[in-house]
């Protein structure tokens, strides 16, 4: 609340200077740039290309035998039998299995690169409990060997968070997984941004060992509502000069605050909140907090539990991106079931999404996915790899608030596609090929179609 | 209460006579397909005699048992074996009072199973992957030597530590302080010492025999030259090429019984480490470059290593609470060049052999840790159809299991009153 005390001052003196200069002219108006360190992603060198006979899992839900799926201007052009394209590169996919490329939700790829070395550790910036003004792409080293290995497993497409030491951790970026020397070479054209924020342990953990709010869980919930009250008052106070500026006074702008503009955007609908939570409890809160301040409680991440209130979380609209497996390393990943994400998943309207947060399985989602489906089946449910699959591809395209774009074939959509030797949710299953915006990027074959980070030049 | 009392310790014995009694009950496995670990290979339609937690008996001509079990040409396998990670030791790592596998004055004389805590959750849920015995490893302290290993089995019984104390650990490599030379220097000096006293110690004892008895060794002393008998092996954390030659160097000097765990670099070096017969307890999923000490880590570095004739053996990278998930990477394994025989050999012969088990390995005599899988071990699909440690049959069944259960059941009453 300090913070916006000098700018409060401002609009007071500027209401008092505009009251006694009706006639004055307008100053330049103040627009503050939503999209400053845009995208100069390019699609690679790509061709109308026809991928024959395959068993297609279309991310919507459907399996399709013997299947074609032509691309054609990186887009996903047509899907049936017997297609065929002139001029088009033909891929025999015979006994091979096609999906939409794997999207992962949840990466800190780039900002926890390999190494891990002190100089490449950028991906939580633990020094307050609220740093909504820092943004994930402004960490990401591009030649983080990661990517490549995760392309090698069918990402096409992830989000790269921050950390979740911070109520607030600051912006996440969603990334083409394409070789390139910046980040901006990597930015998903016009892709929502996410704002990182946690529960639970983490930050109460971090902070209360300084003596800082918050130590308790109420100081978690304390310090998010202060923020969000403070950010509503700094978007009444835009809205009030941009009112105020339509209705030809001249106005002083708000003073410009970096942390403010992500949460205010959030309550614009702009940015997305991606919400490290493993807890019932806490989500059911979290669900509330984003009602009491009018914006979307988006998708937990984690979320442990979310089989507990799966109910809850598709009447709210909610995604929970979650892992199959992981447990016991923290009091609130102690609940976990194997079923979580078929369970999440069996409520009408859900979005369940199964994520990597790490290096490593971000290689394998189809296999976290397989896992989950699996289990399930052993215990009661009858989930076929058309529904697995959306897990990892149109689930979590919602989640990124790109379902429009990528995360399903589907005529028009951008033909991010994975061949696979075999039924992906095999053990082992290979990618052999993956295609992003209709570019071959990966070639388990051809190493022409491999590409290695300037990290591992030379010395590997 | 005197009579109380009596009453008490009777039903104690009671029950315990009862526990023996089952335990010498035999039981027979008959029609399945048997991978022995061994140079028998795999037998079709099988038949294994288990008694007294033995296997004691493989395709006899009549089968005598008390009960027999029809496998219906199921695989069925030797236990996998865990290894190198703190199970029973760590209840929720973040939970400073369930944790016992590290303390920071920790030593080589470190005896971390005397807070193994079999009944763990971790146990039960581990059984899912098939899991019949664990190598743990404490995380030990400051000093190189993080302490010694054990060995228990997932019975979750409280007699299930089998070994305790028989291998030393230490962690040597990248230092966030100071230089790796260090550590070797001081490893060396360790071994130079004690290999002097030793025989210092032989020839007085020679010369003067009538004088007064040696001094007694430090409990330290004991246990570096237990590893100079080679009646403790040494188990070394370590990646770079360099830090694995020059513990091969030592093997050399001092006749070391070596284990290398990690080994990232081994491939450049997969010659003298199959010359020098050390086991490479690794990951198979380590593919990417953690740190300079790990710039050859591969998918393919299991098949490369066993290929030059490596002792490969596999384990779930320092996780305690993932360990179930071992099989799904030896099935990773395979699917970058391992073949299955050599991936079931790193997941259970190869990783007794690497710590001294009689286990892993389907054959007379040997202890009837065994698992009947749905199907193909490795896949995603299958699962645990039945598992004995010991030659007792344990459930798979789990903590995870009855949440599952609660929350899939319904009712008009709070869950909490679904159990």
């Amino acid at each position: 609340m300090q913070k916006l005390l000098p700018s409060f001052a401002m609009a007071a003196i500027s209401v008092a200077l505009t009251g006694c200069l009706q006639s004055e002219q307008q100053d330049a108006k103040v627009e503050i740039n939503k999209n400053p360190y845009p995208s100069t992603y390019k699609t690679l060198p790509q061709q109308t290309t026809l991928i024959k006979n395959a068993t297609v899992l279309t991310g919507t839900g459907t399996r399709l035998n013997n299947t074609d799926v032509l691309v054609v201007d990186g887009k996903i052009s047509k899907i049936g039998e017997n297609l065929s394209a002139a001029g088009a590169q033909e891929v025999d996919a015979n006994g091979k299995w096609v999906t939409p490329g794997i999207i992962d939700v949840h990466s800190h790829l780039g900002v926890y690169p390999s190494p891990s070395v002190e100089s490449h550790s950028d991906g939580n910036e633990m020094t307050s409990p609220n740093t909504s003004e820092v943004w994930a792409e402004h960490s990401v080293w591009p030649q983080d060997p990661g990517f490549q290995a995760a392309r090698a497993g069918g990402i096409t497409t992830l989000q790269i968070l921050p950390g979740s030491a911070n109520l607030f951790g600051g912006r996440g970026v969603t990334l083409r997984n394409v070789p390139s020397e910046t980040m901006q070479g990597m930015k998903f054209p016009n892709a929502p941004y996410g704002l990182k924020m946690a529960c639970g342990e983490n930050p109460k953990r971090v902070y209360g060992s300084r003596k800082v709010l918050p130590s308790t869980r109420m100081g978690n919930m304390a310090g998010y509502r202060m923020a969000w009250a403070e950010a509503t008052e700094y978007k009444r106070a835009w809205e009030k000069y941009e009112a105020d500026y339509a209705a030809g006074k001249n106005p002083i702008a708000p003073v410009r605050d970096i942390e403010l503009d992500t949460l205010k955007g959030v309550l614009d609908g702009d940015i997305l909140i991606h919400n490290h939570c493993y807890k019932a409890e806490e989500m059911a809160m979290m669900i509330d907090l984003g009602k009491e301040f009018n914006y979307h409680s988006g998708t937990f991440h984690h979320a442990i539990e979310g089989y507990k209130i799966a109910d809850k979380l598709a009447e709210n609209g909610n995604c929970a991106a979650m892992w199959p497996d992981w447990w016991g390393f923290k009091m609130e990943a102690y609940d976990m079931v194997h079923e979580n994400v078929a369970i999440v998943d069996a409520v009408k309207n859900s979005c369940a999404v199964v994520h990597s947060d790490s290096s490593s399985t971000i290689q394998r989602l189809n296999q976290e996915a397989g896992k989950v489906m699996y289990r399930a089946n052993d215990n009661g449910f009858e989930i076929k790899p058309e529904l697995a699959i959306t897990w990892i591809t149109s689930n979590a395209a919602k989640s990124l608030g790109l379902s429009d774009e990528t995360g399903s074939l589907e005529a028009g959509k951008k033909a991010d596609v994975v061949i696979w030797n075999q039924n992906p949710f095999s053990v082992y299953a290979q990618a052999e090929k993956v295609f992003i915006d209709g570019a071959k990027v990966y070639d388990r074959h051809d190493d022409k179609y491999q590409a290695k980070s300037d990290f591992l030049l030379g010395q590997r | 209460m005197k009579h109380f009392k009596l009453f008490k310790s009777s039903l104690i014995a009671l029950a315990l006579a009862s526990s023996q009694a089952s335990f010498a009950e035999s039981f027979a496995i008959t029609n399945a397909t048997v991978h022995t670990v061994t140079e028998q290979g795999v037998l079709k339609n099988a038949t294994v005699i288990v008694e007294d937690g033995k296997v004691i008996a493989i395709n006899p001509t009549t089968v005598n048992a008390d009960t027999v079990i029809d496998a219906e040409g199921k695989i069925l396998t030797p236990g996998f074996i865990g290894s190198m990670n703190q199970m029973g030791l760590v209840e929720v790592g973040a939970v400073a009072r369930s944790r016992d596998a590290g303390d920071k004055k920790a030593d080589i004389t470190f005896d971390a199973s005397l807070a193994f805590n079999p009944r763990t959750t971790v146990i039960p849920y581990s059984r899912k992957g098939g899991i019949t015995t664990n190598i743990v490893a404490p995380r030990g302290g400051d000093d190189m030597f993080k302490g010694q290993t054990f060995v228990a089995d997932l019975s979750g019984e409280f007699d299930s530590v089998r070994v305790s104390n028989n291998n030393v650990i230490i962690d040597l490599g990248a230092k966030s302080k100071g230089s790796r030379a260090s550590s070797l220097q001081k490893l060396q000096n360790k071994l130079e010492d004690a290999a002097k006293k030793l025989v210092k110690a032989k020839k007085s004892s020679n010369d003067k025999k009538d004088k007064k008895e040696a001094k007694e060794p430090s409990r330290e002393t004991k246990v570096i030259n237990a590893l100079l008998s080679g009646d403790k092996a040494l188990v070394a954390y370590a990646d770079r090429a360099t830090d694995l030659l020059a513990l091969l160097k030592l093997k050399e000097s001092y006749k070391l019984d070596l284990v290398f765990v990690g080994a990232a670099d081994a491939v450049l070096i997969a010659d003298d480490i199959a010359a020098a017969e050390v086991p490479v307890v690794m990951s198979a999923l380590d593919n990417l470059p953690g740190s300079f000490d790990s710039l050859h880590t591969s998918l393919e570095n299991a098949a490369k290593l066993t290929a030059a004739g490596v002792n490969v053996a596999l384990t779930v990278d320092g996780d305690t609470h993932n360990l179930y998930q071992l099989r799904f990477h030896a099935g990773n394994a395979v699917a970058n060049g391992l073949s299955r025989e050599d991936a079931l050999a790193a997941v259970t012969a190869n990783v007794a052999d690497a710590f001294n088990l009689d286990s892993g390995r389907v054959a007379v005599g040997k202890t009837a840790d065994l698992v009947l899988w749905s199907a193909d071990p490795f896949e995603l699909s299958s699962s645990v159809a039945k598992i004995w440690i010991n030659g007792k049959e344990y459930s798979t069944k789990s903590r995870q299991d009855k949440l599952r259960e609660r929350y899939t059941t319904n009712s008009n009453m709070p869950r909490a009153y679904t159990k």
